[in-house]
């Protein structure tokens, strides 16, 4: 188990160390003003000013935010993350919950399932950009403070993915199995909690992963458009500056990522947790 | 051995089969005659097994005894009452080819799940569980994971669960078919002394005409397309039968009885599916 983290840890390092190899290369010898492919521009400026060193990254991180100022830039992030990372966390767990449900009323209820599905569906090809200030606005008049509207646009985002997770899982459990739980004129309810939830798991913690993704996203993006001060709105700003302070940008985009990793850590530590009894993947 | 005449039954009868039949997709393109018109009656302490070709119906008879089936025409009882008053009741256990353990639970949770859904308190749980544990000789398992396990140690504790809240009746679906044949053997030993220690009745469906004669006081021979019960045959090999049964004149003799009975049966639907082991 330890060896497996540690060996896990070792290969994260190395693929990070590849990552700026890649960039460093790209940097030396990638064309100056971008490059076309297929008549597209999609390649990058290699110039410094778009893609500075990653040791200047590194640097930039223990320089102040705003010169003049002691607390260094790592810092300032790291508090604009750990807000993102909370708001993240309320929007998860609401989005689990709902999403979770969800799928119980429609596994329950075929009519609900037919009727409610395609909104679900639709409910994510909505513009979260767009809706996040009609949300906030919305939320002004309920007298609620702003975070928790960013929270819920998260949510918006993570219910999806764990509510068809869940609903897939509650509706794979065995003929057998149910047929068992039958024998013992088990109410709906029993059956639920004590085989079809338990048997769903496997199901569910994948959706959760997605979910956990999907509600860094879009708190991120709804910070941007709603001005709470996160790490998504601390990118905006900086990304505003970009041509004095070219690197000052990527201390915000690495203090997200981390609070992504630290989503997704959260969810595959629960699901150690739960799954620990479990055989091992592949076997049965 | 007797034809399969109606014996009177009385109320204190394990399982009355009284003209049930049982119709699939009625009306439909895909209608299926799975019984014809089945009249059986199971004495209390009777080790029953159903045998015939496959699709002859045996499982939807063990269904339809545990009312996961409602029978189309006819009515069935268990222990005097309606087959759903009994199974609102526990009055019967079931094991199945697959074990249908619970992955996720350790085998003494396996094992307490009737119990759990009972609602009995934990204290008595685990001293009935341990009381199984013991009998299906698993007791250094309790703590294992059903995965843990061989295909046989998992069948006995599914067979532990069926048994743990000591219902009068037990239905098994070929319980042993995907064991070898010395675990079969074995199994088979365990399962008699297991029942006759708990004065259970058991109505056994198997594919194996020896595991039939040796379990049982009274085979049930089934012919397919309706089902029926072509014959029933008696079994006297005595409440302590053992291996050296399996060497008894009683035993090779019946075994052709019932061997013949199903080359009958065969004959009229020309079907296969009974192994000679
Ligand atoms: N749920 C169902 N819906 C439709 N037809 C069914 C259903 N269950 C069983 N049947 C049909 O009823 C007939 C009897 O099936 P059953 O499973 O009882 O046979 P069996 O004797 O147990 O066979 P086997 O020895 O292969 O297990 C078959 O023709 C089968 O196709
Ligand atoms: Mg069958």
């Amino acid at each position: 188990m330890i060896r497996r983290g540690l060996r896990r840890a070792a290969l994260f390092i190395v693929a990070l160390a590849l990552v700026a190899v890649t960039w460093e290369l790209y940097v030396a010898f990638g064309p100056e003003d971008g490059g076309e492919v297929l008549g597209m521009r999609i390649l990058p400026r290699a110039s410094e000013r778009a893609m500075p060193h990653t040791w200047e990254m590194g640097q930039r991180l223990f320089d102040p935010e705003v010169r003049g100022q002691d607390r260094p830039i790592w810092l300032a992030v790291t508090g604009y993350a750990w807000y993102t990372f909370r708001m993240a966390l309320v929007g998860f767990l609401l989005g689990c919950t709902f999403g979770i449900a969800l799928a119980v009323l429609m596994s329950r209820f075929r009519v609900v399932e037919r009727g409610l599905l395609p909104y679900v569906v639709a409910s994510q090809t909505v513009p979260l950009i767009a809706l996040a200030p009609q949300v906030a606005a919305l939320g002004g008049n309920w007298d609620l403070p702003k975070w928790t509207w960013v929270a819920a646009l998260g949510a918006f985002l993570a219910f999806f993915p764990v509510s068809v997770a869940t609903l897939k899982g509650l509706s794979s459990t065995s003929a057998a199995s149910l047929e068992l739980m039958d024998s013992y004129a088990a109410s709906w309810w029993t059956t639920l909690t004590k085989l079809r939830f338990p048997a769903a798991m496997p199901y569910i913690i994948p959706g959760m992963k997605l979910g956990a993704t999907a509600a860094v996203i879009g708190v991120i993006v709804s910070e941007v458009s709603t001005g709470v001060r996160g790490v998504g709105f601390a990118s905006l700003t900086y990304a505003q500056k970009a041509t004095s302070d070219p690197a000052q940008v990527y201390t915000a985009v690495f203090g997200a990522a981390l609070l992504g990793l630290a989503m997704f850590g959260l969810v595959v530590g629960f699901e150690l947790l739960v799954m620990r009894n479990r055989p091992a993947e592949g076997s049965s | 051995m007797n034809n399969s005449a109606v014996v009177n039954p009385v109320p204190s009868d394990a399982v009355v089969v009284d003209g049930v039949s049982m119709v699939f997709n009625e009306g439909q393109q895909n209608q299926v005659e799975a019984l014809g018109s089945i009249d059986l009656v199971i004495r209390p302490g009777d080790f029953v097994s159903l045998i015939g070709p496959s699709g002859c119906g045996k499982s939807t008879l063990l269904r339809l005894i545990a009312n996961l089936l409602d029978p189309t025409a006819g009515s069935v009882l268990v222990n005097g009452k309606s087959a759903s008053q009994a199974r609102v009741e526990q009055d019967y256990g079931m094991a199945f080819q697959q074990s249908g353990l619970f992955e996720w639970r350790n085998v003494q949770k396996n094992i307490e799940l009737p119990l759990e859904l009972k609602g009995w308190s934990k204290a008595r749980r685990r001293e009935r569980s341990a009381e199984m544990l013991e009998l299906v000789k698993l007791s250094d398992f309790a703590a294992h994971m059903p995965w843990q396990l061989s295909g046989g140690m998992q069948q006995r504790v599914a067979i532990a669960r069926a048994l743990a809240a000591h219902p009068p009746l037990l239905l098994m679906d070929e319980p042993f078919g995907a064991l070898d044949e010395m675990t079969r053997e074995h199994m088979q030993a365990e399962l008699l002394r297991i029942c006759a220690a708990a004065e259970t009745t058991v109505v056994f469906v198997t594919h194996s005409i020896p595991e039939a004669v040796y379990l049982s006081n009274r085979v049930v021979v089934m012919s397919p397309r309706p089902g029926r019960i072509t014959e029933i045959i008696d079994v006297d090999l005595g409440d302590d039968r053992d291996e050296d049964s399996r060497e008894d004149d009683e035993f090779y003799a019946r075994i052709t009885d019932v061997r013949e009975a199903l080359r009958g049966a065969d004959r009229v639907a020309g079907a296969r599916g009974i192994e000679d082991r």
